[in-house]
């Protein structure tokens, strides 16, 4: 069974992606090569120094930016714009501030033409009650503190069902509690809905907590430099990070992002 | 720090309205005081003679009403004239570079230059009467509410735009269901800035060849040296602004209730 469920098709295939900016102090290469393949239910955390083109490459596998060279394939189809089968959750929030709670986690919703407006409600409200905002509804933005805020993008991504969900550091912005929260929340939705992630972080502990995977990249110009399996079982907790093989792994990859830190200092 | 809290208390107790009162009486009792004086008594004359001379102006010349409406005429048809070019202007500028190129420094260009100064040739290419202060008063709060929308349109949060592309928004949902509401505040600074220079424009518009105004009216009341009526006429202008905000803060706190703001 378990055999099975193992798709043999990568979910996303990135093949020699390369991504160069011209600037006014010429060029610079942010991505330089970059290959990877993402299988169904993978949760893949990227780790690496600022500048190693992390965020560029998650804006390529959404569609936001363009790849110089190179494609990546979702589901086999080459990405060209954007697209509702990949969601993204950003760091900054992005929630629409003139409209409440439920009407933010509605905004894709009212864009899928073949949903009554009263299904619609009823996929929002069941997203609203996943990340535990039912009180919030009709509330604006203003009024939420900032990890009420990623919930509430946290649901609106799920709300339109993206088969993969791309995270550009979306713990960042918060406080070291609010954070653990907030990994907790993830990781249970995870291991219910088993969407494929792409999750992006500073944090190596973050990384090594939720992700099946983690991939370390590497500074100026950005590579992968190496991909660890995460070999702890789910379901994982806060406690798991008590277990030796977490600190093992913690030691092993924080190390090598260190190194990569290093780099950019010269 | 205890001490000035305290303050704040006996401010904060006072509701506003009877602040408004407060100043209305302070502003009586210095007009009071600069009419006594022999020199500052010629500007300022007694209030009574001042809103005395409205039975002048309505009952016996009978001019007063007629110059209020024109002038409110004139001015909301410029306004509303600016305010419909202006704000599709600006998107166009925020949308298309070309245009922003082509346009803004032009609109910088008039911007700084008086309207009194080309009153007299929008007078010789259109004619004396009502089409001229429309148009001149069209200029000026086109100018104002084109800058300010564009300021708002350029300064949408880049990330909003992104995280509605992601969820599925074309061209024409981005705008009318992002980029407008996102720039609802400015518009409304657009139009509160576009009502004062209009009102403002007035005596520059009415200055040539206008039959009726306020500003046609204050400008032939000081060729004849009546201080009383001109006075009145100057206070009816400063009301008709207030009375204008009072409105645009009540569809301000309808519009843009969802905005973070700073409580002074």
């Amino acid at each position: 069974m378990a055999g099975e469920e193992r798709n043999l098709t990568p979910k996303v295939q990135i093949k020699a992606v390369e991504k160069i900016y011209e600037g006014r102090n010429g060029k610079t290469v942010a991505l330089n090569g970059v290959n990877l393949d993402i299988y169904d239910n993978e949760f893949i955390c990227v780790v690496g120094p600022s500048g190693c083109g992390k965020s560029t490459l998650l804006n390529i596998i959404a569609g936001l930016h363009e790849a110089t060279s190179g494609e990546v394939l979702v589901d086999g189809v080459k990405v060209e714009g954007t697209g509702v089968d990949r969601g993204v959750v950003f760091q900054q929030y992005a929630l629409f501030p003139w409209l409440t709670v439920k009407k933010n986690v509605m905004f894709g919703l009212r864009l899928k033409k073949d949903l009554t407006e009263q299904q619609r409600e009823e996929i929002a409200m069941k997203y609203i009650k996943m990340v535990d905002l039912e009180k919030f509804v009709d509330a604006y933005p203003k009024e939420l503190s900032g990890g009420m805020k990623q919930r509430v993008a946290i649901a609106r991504a799920y709300a339109v069902n993206p088969s993969l969900l791309l995270m550009d550091e979306p713990f960042g912005a918060l406080d070291a509690q609010t954070r653990t929260q907030l990994q907790t929340e993830l990781l249970k939705t995870w291991e219910e809905e088993q969407k494929t992630c792409f999750f992006i972080t500073h944090d190596v502990e973050e990384a090594i907590l939720l992700g099946t995977k983690v991939i370390v990249m590497s500074a100026r110009p950005g590579r992968i430099k190496e991909i660890i399996d995460i070999d702890i079982p789910y379901p994982r907790d806060q406690e798991s990070k008590m277990l030796p093989r977490f600190t093992e792994l913690k030691n092993y990859i924080w190390n090598m992002v260190y190194k990569e830190y290093l780099e950019v200092q010269k | 720090m205890n001490k000035n809290k305290k303050r704040t208390d006996w401010v904060s107790k006072i509701p506003n309205w009877a602040w408004l009162l407060i100043s209305l009486i302070v502003a009586i009792i210095v007009w009071t005081l600069l009419s006594l004086g022999e020199k500052t008594g010629r500007t300022f004359p007694p209030l009574v003679e001042v809103f005395g001379s409205y039975v002048k102006m309505a009952t016996t010349r009978g001019v007063f009403w007629g110059d209020v409406g024109s002038s409110l005429l004139s001015a909301g048809i410029g306004f509303a004239l600016g305010f419909v070019i202006g704000v599709p202007v600006a998107f166009l500028m925020a949308w298309y570079r070309p245009v922003r190129y082509i346009i803004e420094p032009w609109i910088q260009f008039i911007r700084n230059i008086p309207p009194l100064a080309y009153v007299p040739l929008v007078v010789l290419a259109v004619g004396v009467g009502r089409a001229p202060q429309i148009i001149v008063i069209c200029i000026a709060t086109f100018l104002t509410i084109s800058i300010t929308v564009f300021q708002g349109v350029i300064n949408v949060d880049e990330t909003l735009i992104k995280a509605a592309r992601v969820l599925g928004a074309d061209d024409k949902v981005l705008f009318v269901k992002v980029i407008f509401p996102a720039t609802t505040p400015f518009i409304i600074t657009a139009v509160r800035l576009g009502i004062s220079v209009a009102l403002t424009t007035l005596i520059a518009a009415e200055s040539t060849g206008a039959s009726a105004g306020l500003g046609m009216r204050i400008r032939a009341l000081s060729s004849s040296f009546e201080v009383e009526p001109m006075m009145l006429y100057i206070i009816v202008v400063g009301i008709i602004g207030m009375l204008a905000e009072k409105l645009l803060k009540m569809a301000e706190r309808r519009l843009t209730a969802w905005q973070e703001k700073r409580e002074i």
